[in-house]
């Protein structure tokens, strides 16, 4: 035995580092481990499959393509490999004597199970759109028709120079530019995203027990955008022909996804940002008037405004809230912004409370000037006789 | 779609409602270089409480002015219908170079 071999043999389990990899030849599944020493200088190198053992042993033992072949992995307490050789293959045999087996029903944590298969584009583009939704306060829908890749960029270029000239550097206002974009979305599933979005809670989906790898009983709750209970909440959201309520924004919304769409999406509520926007990609005149020739000329330039164009507002959604051309506007033309609007309310409200405290204070303070009033009265007809006597007898 | 005896597109619509449908998708059926090539197109949104109806109006070379009802045509039927004006504008083009 060499003192390699012989450190490995002497090392418990838990200092093996365990690496696996598979094999379906003829139908026979091979699983192999490979054992290396993590102490041992030789195999300081970083592993050439990256997998952890959980998540292989987990598609090794997928049901539905092994079925009735129990999977029993061997680790021998006393592992000596020949000098020769330092990476070493232990092989699956059927004959359990003392194994560790992996539960039929076992769910790896890091591959959920999903009503759409998780690894399509589709289901990637799902799951980008509904964090998206969730992410972005604002957000205006353009139709785009036919604009060409020069047409984009030049487009996205006037865009950035505006949302950069009304932020300031290194501040909150100059992040918001930095994030918001102009992206192309793919509606049908954008559709879709707008339903998970509105319809699925993942607070109420109740959870389903699964085995953990020790083949213990565990309650996990899957409420991912792809799990089959936001599938079956969106499906059954909009199923039959029965109209949405009025009050749904999927109701609402569900009109303007047709034909191919632009996002433009701001990461926070800045009517700033928002005007900004609208001066560059739908300029109306007064309250939006497009940047100048002489202060911007790129944006008078053939291919811009050949995009510019094609580009047409539809509408926007705001704080979960649908607005038409009109209603975007009108949040684009809030002077100062969300701090703006909250010094509206407090002034408001303050003046509220003034002429509340005037009217309270007007009504005894009448009665008391009645009362005084009538009082003086009083006392002149009291004293007036008294005078008058006064004047009798003086006389 | 032909596209090339068209040389003006005016439509007007409320894209809040479901009739609006074939109205826009003709509008994204125009090639890119549309414009530029001197077809002159005007789109007017409505507002969202807006009930008009949608309409599409298309005017081709040879002065033929098309009044299309996008309020019950599909776009498969509007693109049927400008297509056999202009493939007979195509025809005689063909024989008049030709």
């Amino acid at each position: 035995m060499t003192p390699a071999g012989a450190a490995i043999g002497d090392a418990k389990i838990s200092d093996l580092e365990v690496r696996e990899y598979r094999r379906e030849s003829s139908g026979l599944a091979v699983v192999g481990i490979r054992l290396v020493h993590s102490t041992d200088p030789i195999h300081k190198m970083p592993p050439r499959i990256r997998c952890a053992i959980p998540r292989g042993l987990g598609s090794a033992v997928n049901s539905s393509r092994i079925s009735n072949r129990p999977l029993v992995l061997r680790l021998p307490s006393s592992f000596t490999p020949s000098a020769a050789t330092t990476r070493q293959y232990a092989t699956a045999t059927a004959a359990p004597t003392s194994g560790f087996r992996i539960p039929d029903d076992y769910v790896p944590p890091t591959k959920p199970p999903t009503a759409r298969p998780s690894d399509t584009r589709k289901s990637q583009l799902l799951r980008t759109y509904t964090s998206l939704l969730r992410s972005t306060p604002i957000t205006l829908i353009f139709q785009h028709n036919n604009l060409t890749a020069v047409e984009w960029a030049a487009v996205r270029r006037e865009l950035r120079l505006a949302l950069n000239s009304v932020s300031t550097e290194g501040s909150e206002s100059a992040d918001i530019a930095s994030k918001a974009q102009l992206q192309v979305i793919r509606t049908r599933i954008f559709d879709v995203a707008l339903k998970i979005v509105e319809f699925h809670d993942p607070s109420k989906v109740t959870p389903t027990t699964v085995s953990s790898i020790s083949g213990k009983r565990v309650k996990v709750v899957y409420n991912h955008d792809l799990s089959k209970a936001a599938y079956k909440a969106s499906k059954s959201a909009t199923k039959g022909d029965e109209p949405l309520p009025e009050s749904s924004a999927y109701g609402q919304i569900s009109p303007l996804l047709i034909g191919p769409l632009a996002l433009f999406t701001l990461p926070a509520v800045s009517p700033a940002h928002l005007a900004a926007a609208l001066r560059v990609l739908s300029p109306s005149p007064p309250a939006f008037p497009a940047p100048s020739k002489k202060k911007n000329p790129g944006y008078h330039d053939a291919i811009a405004q050949g995009g510019l164009q094609k580009l047409m507002l539809v509408g926007g959604r705001i704080e979960d809230k649908v607005f038409d051309l009109d209603g975007v506007k009108w949040v684009g033309g809030i002077d100062g912004g969300l701090d703006g609007l909250r010094a509206q309310l407090v002034h408001m409200l303050q003046t509220a409370g003034l002429g509340l405290t005037t009217t309270l204070e007007g009504a005894s303070k009448s009665l008391w000037l009645t009362m005084e009033s009538r009082r003086s009265v009083l006392e002149e007809e009291q004293n007036g006789p008294k005078e008058g006597e006064k004047k009798e007898e003086a006389a | 779609m032909i596209t090339r005896f068209i040389t003006e597109v005016n439509t007007r619509f409320n894209p809040f409602s479901a009739r609006a449908r074939s109205a826009r998708l003709f509008l994204s059926f125009l090639p890119p270089t549309a414009r530029s090539s001197g077809m002159a197109i005007t789109t007017k949104l409505l507002p969202r409480t807006s009930t008009e109806p949608s309409t599409l109006h298309v005017k081709f070379k040879d002065g033929k002015e098309m009044n299309l009802d996008c309020e019950a045509m599909g776009i498969k039927s509007i693109v049927e219908e400008v297509d056999r004006h202009s493939r007979a504008l195509q025809k005689a083009a063909d024989l008049a170079d030709g």
